[in-house]
């Protein structure tokens, strides 16, 4: 009996501690922003990547005086672990008891949707800057991301493979997690629409780090082109390996090609891969003081996701403004009506508009890796199932 | 902030549907089991792809969650059973996670990666019970919890509880006294799985999706640490044991100390708990109610 | 599956992958052999370990690549298995020692508890992001008969057959070898015997953690590393030592060469998908326990650590 004491007593006094926590809520010089990510685990580089371009926009924001010149802005970062489970518990926290106006993230799918059926409920506006699948803007209203879908990516991708560099036969080694699968069904879709075959498709668990056994396969099987849609680690790997087993293919990839990491993880092996990422990032100068700003504050270069996550910051504190200016404070719905109804918003990533669905209207670049710097090709988009090239 | 105390009392339920299992098979049994993710990701994905894709009501998806869980459980009882102690844990370890690869690579079935969304919420008497609104899917879950434990605790005091004791105590003997411990054994696994599955149709309504990624041996390990923490062999103690261990894990957010903290310090403070807590109590908080201790878990390094 | 020269090809990846797996697993058995409880902090311990000796390589190993690197990553190494040994020995003192006579679970939650401390506190010290050991040597691959082989591959193999070797003289030659042995069969008995029990164990946990951090060092130039390297790997190699027999040496060696070679094989000779190959290796692990619940070479008392 004693031991149950003792633990009720432990439990008082921590709930004690919550009550105090929590006491205050004054007037409205400051105002919360949500961001779910994994920051912990495995994948928790992502989360502290994605959550830096946030805070990035965050402290310049402040440092401008904030929202309206007077409202400082906080952003409140919870930890998901990449689980939808803690990414509920984080919304749940955010919302009651940090009351945010809206949620910038989550970071992957699973937790997106998770995430994104409860703001929906709620009516808290969160944008994804890496949210790819493409049924998650589908949830409702109140969901947005800053990322073209895994849909866009892999139509691009799979017509531009065939249809401008050619390739008929594509091998393909990607990873069982939902981003990779995601490029992977897009793009094999597409590319055999255009007339290609698939000819070997190979998997690997997420965290693997050992691809020599598929790469032998590969090779065997010999394709025009290795299509190798992941992580940054994960390319990595793959392309040491690939040297390593005298494996003589074009690579090819997608977004994940845009982390610069992969320069350090890979070096010279990245010669000559061939992405479809972002449009034309590396081109504005806008671009260029982000990259030099975010790599002056955080100490590293940011990846695609990154620079997402701060322009869908900087449009979120846009919107933010515009509503408080009309009602002098922030109302949930509100911001959601003003961020949707963006225009034309000139961000670092190029010009930025949301379709009907919350979906990112983009389009797609394509780089060309030499020696260990990417060159920026071209801009592409696909209209009625034909590969167009555009022009910005 | 209540509405956060509530979505930690959902979790707890949650967990301790599996840890009520998890107790038969190890506290009752004495069998190291580290399986409870695996039944509970089938128990998920049968709910998942019965109600989104055939369109089948919640309340009919448990049933077949419970049993498609517990025939699984049996199917893995049933020849590991003869091993031993870690043997024995490291083989449902291995179960846990080829259930867990093979959702994750059976695309057809389960999607894949990208796992099952948009899962229908439950009804009662056409009633929908949001996740979201809480005090409704609380109750809901703690009514689970309430007859699973009154089932369990009833057949703890059984003839079968007895046996299973005596199986744990002395196999030997207990088989001489007539007592046919594989199938008792078998019967107990088959049980305890059967819950984890049930718990698993709640957490797929609760989250409204499901992906394989988040059943990892993780999950079992927790499982687990309740049911120990608690205190084995008594179903009182291991739900006390899922709040404890849900509580800890959330007490960071719940005080607003994630906000200040950096996120890594809540999985640091939560091993740092589980440490102290285990050189502090090692037989559980609550301990067991049982006469004895198991075989398996005897006093290490000698006779005594 | 091709030609010959592809058979051999998979067969190399099979038995460097193995390597690694025996690498990881030789630590394991040694620890799991005196004290009988499953360590799942053994794999942070390595993480540990890599970190250590990667500093260390970087702090001093210069720009020019010649001999000075090479002995530069040696001193890496050793840095890295010091700083383990005692962290290992840290460790087993602060949170197992107090458990030495509670139920078995115990020790196995604690070990959980530490694994969640270290591996966060290196991921908050040290970031997340992976981090390249550059190889000291010139790893461009050669190749016979069709078939790529690294140096990087030949070192994990040799290294193994090293450690596995000087540990089995170790413990059966040697007299604290003999003490160790001892220690295991019965902790007891030994102590009135004139055995220092706690001493013995500290110095398995030194040996046992100092060879997680070679193995990490070593697979590091591969994976490279960050702070979750030692769990999956880690929970593998496990597999690996208990299909092999835990507690026996050359039944670590042995369970983690079998093991790379089921995955590899799994997916060249079976067309199973390379996602899948998890489920190979609990399959393979489920029913050797199955035909041999002791594990491969398991069984004799007398062999263990």
């Amino acid at each position: 009996m004693k031991k149950i004491l003792v633990v009720l007593m432990i439990v008082a006094v921590m709930s004690g501690i919550t009550l105090f926590a929590n006491g205050q809520d004054e007037a409205v010089s400051e105002v919360k922003v949500g961001f779910i990510g994994p920051m912990t685990g495995d994948y928790g580089n992502y989360g502290d990547l994605i959550s830096k371009g946030v805070l990035l926009a965050m402290d310049e924001k402040n440092a401008a005086g904030g929202i309206a010149g007077k409202v400082n802005i906080e952003l409140v970062i919870e930890d998901s672990e990449g689980d939808p489970q803690k990414g509920l518990a984080g919304i749940e926290k955010l919302s009651s008891s940090d009351k945010i106006v809206a949620l910038t993230g989550p970071v992957f799918t699973g937790v997106s949707f998770a995430v994104g059926e409860r703001v929906q409920v709620e009516g808290i506006m969160m944008v994804t800057p890496s949210g790819t699948h493409k049924d998650i803007t589908n949830i409702g209203d109140y969901v947005f991301r800053t990322v073209a879908s895994d849909g866009l990516q892999g139509e691009v991708s799979g017509r531009y493979f065939h249809e401008v560099l050619g390739i008929d036969e594509l091998g393909v080694l990607y990873v069982k997690n939902d981003y990779s699968q995601g490029l992977f069904e897009g793009t094999s879709e597409s590319f055999e629409a255009a007339g290609g075959t698939v000819t070997i498709a190979e998997t690997a668990q997420a965290g693997d780090k050992d691809f020599k056994t598929q790469l032998t396969k590969i090779k065997a099987a010999g394709p025009d082109a290795v299509y190798i849609p992941n992580y940054t680690a994960e390319m990595a790997q793959i392309l040491e390996q690939a040297s390593q087993l005298g494996l003589d293919i074009p690579f090819i990839s997608g977004d994940g090609f845009s982390n610069p990491e992969i320069y350090q993880l890979a070096g010279d092996y990245t010669d000559g891969v061939i992405y479809v990422g972002p449009t034309q990032v590396s081109e504005t100068d806008d671009y260029k003081d982000f990259v030099a700003a975010y790599t002056e504050k955080w100490g590293f270069a940011p990846d695609s996701f990154a620079t997402n996550a701060y322009d869908a910051a900087n449009i979120l504190f846009a919107a933010m403004e515009k509503v408080y200016n009309e009602t002098g404070k922030f109302d949930r719905t509100d911001i959601r009506d003003a961020f949707a109804a963006t225009k034309d918003y000139s961000g670092v990533t190029g010009t930025i508009n949301f379709a009907e669905n919350g979906d990112l209207v983009a389009y797609q670049g394509v780089y060309k890796v030499n020696g260990t710097t990417p060159e920026y090709i071209g801009t592409y988009t696909v209209v009625d199932g034909e590969l167009v090239e555009v022009t910005l | 902030m209540i509405n956060f105390i509530l979505l930690i009392l959902i979790y707890t339920g949650i967990y301790a549907l599996m840890a009520i299992g998890q107790n038969l098979i190890t506290g009752y049994v004495g069998l190291l089991s580290l399986t409870q993710a695996g039944f509970f990701a089938i128990g998920s994905y049968v709910t998942a792809i019965l109600s989104v894709t055939y369109g089948i009501d919640f309340w009919i998806t448990v049933p077949i969650a419970g049993i498609l869980a517990a025939l699984f459980g049996v199917v893995i009882g049933l020849p590991t059973l003869r091993l031993s102690g870690d043997y024995l844990a490291i083989a449902t370890l291995g179960f846990g996670e080829i259930v867990r690869n093979i959702l994750n690579n059976w695309d057809s079935l389960t999607n894949g990666p990208m796992g099952i969304q948009r899962i229908p919420m439950i009804t009662v008497f056409g009633m929908k019970i949001s996740p979201y609104a809480k005090w409704g899917f609380l109750v809901v879950v703690w009514l689970f919890v309430l007859v699973a434990f009154v089932l369990f605790e009833r057949l703890a005091n059984s003839r079968m509880g007895r046996a299973l004791e005596a199986v744990r105590e002395d196999e030997i003997a207990a088989s001489s006294m007539g007592i046919n411990a594989t199938r008792y054994k078998v019967w107990a696994f088959a049980l305890g799985a059967g819950i984890a599955g049930v718990a698993g149709s709640l957490q797929s309504t609760f989250i409204l999706s499901v992906t394989p990624g988040v059943f990892t041996f993780m999950v079992s390990i927790m499982v687990l640490c309740m049911v120990v923490l608690g205190g084995m062999g008594n179903f009182a103690a291991v739900i006390l044991g899922a709040f404890i261990i849900q509580f800890i894990s959330y007490f960071p957010q719940l005080v607003g100390l994630s906000n200040i903290i950096p996120p890594q310090f809540k999985q640091i403070l939560f091993g740092l708990i589980l440490v102290t807590m285990m050189i502090w109590r090692p037989q559980g908080i609550l301990g067991r109610k049982t006469r004895g201790e198991p075989a398996i878990f005897k006093r290490r390094g000698g006779k005594k | 599956m091709g030609s010959i020269s592809e058979f051999f090809q998979h067969l190399m990846n099979g038995l460097t992958l193995g390597g690694i797996y025996a690498l990881i697993a030789l630590g394991y058995t040694m620890v799991y052999g005196i004290l009988k409880f499953i360590n799942f902090a053994h794999g942070d311990i390595l993480m540990v370990g890599s970190y250590i000796g990667l500093f260390t390589f970087n702090a001093i190993r210069g720009q020019q690549m010649g001999i000075w690197t090479i002995v530069a990553f040696f001193i890496a190494m050793i840095a890295g298995m010091l700083f383990s040994a005692v962290l290992g020995v840290l460790i087993e003192r602060i949170a197992y020692k107090p458990l030495r006579r509670a139920t078995r679970l115990a020790p196995l939650l604690s070990a959980i508890g530490v694994s969640f401390i270290l591996s966060n506190t290196a991921a908050w010290a040290w970031g997340t992001k992976s981090r390249k050991l550059d190889y000291p040597f010139d790893n461009t691959p050669f190749t016979i008969g069709g078939v790529a082989i690294t140096p990087h591959q030949i070192l994990i193999l040799v290294v193994v057959i090293i450690m596995m070797v000087s540990l089995k003289l170790f413990v059966d030659r040697s007299r604290i070898g003999k003490a160790m042995r001892a220690t295991s069969l019965d902790q007891d008995t030994a102590k009135l015997m004139g055995i220092k029990a706690d001493q013995i164990i500290a110095i398995t946990f030194a040996i046992g953690s100092a060879l997680a951090a070679t193995a990490g060092f070593l697979i590091a130039l591969e994976i490279k590393v960050y702070p979750s390297m030692g769990m999956m790997t880690g929970l593998k190699a496990f597999v690996a030592a208990v299909v092999g027999g835990i507690g026996n040496i050359s039944g670590a060696m042995l369970g983690g060469i079998l093991l790379g070679l089921l995955e590899t094989f799994g997916v060249a000779l079976l067309g199973i998908p390379y996602g899948m190959r998890d489920t190979i290796a609990f399959v393979a692990l489920i029913i050797i326990l199955l035909i041999k619940p002791e594990g491969l070479l398991g069984k004799v008392e007398k062999e263990k650590v």
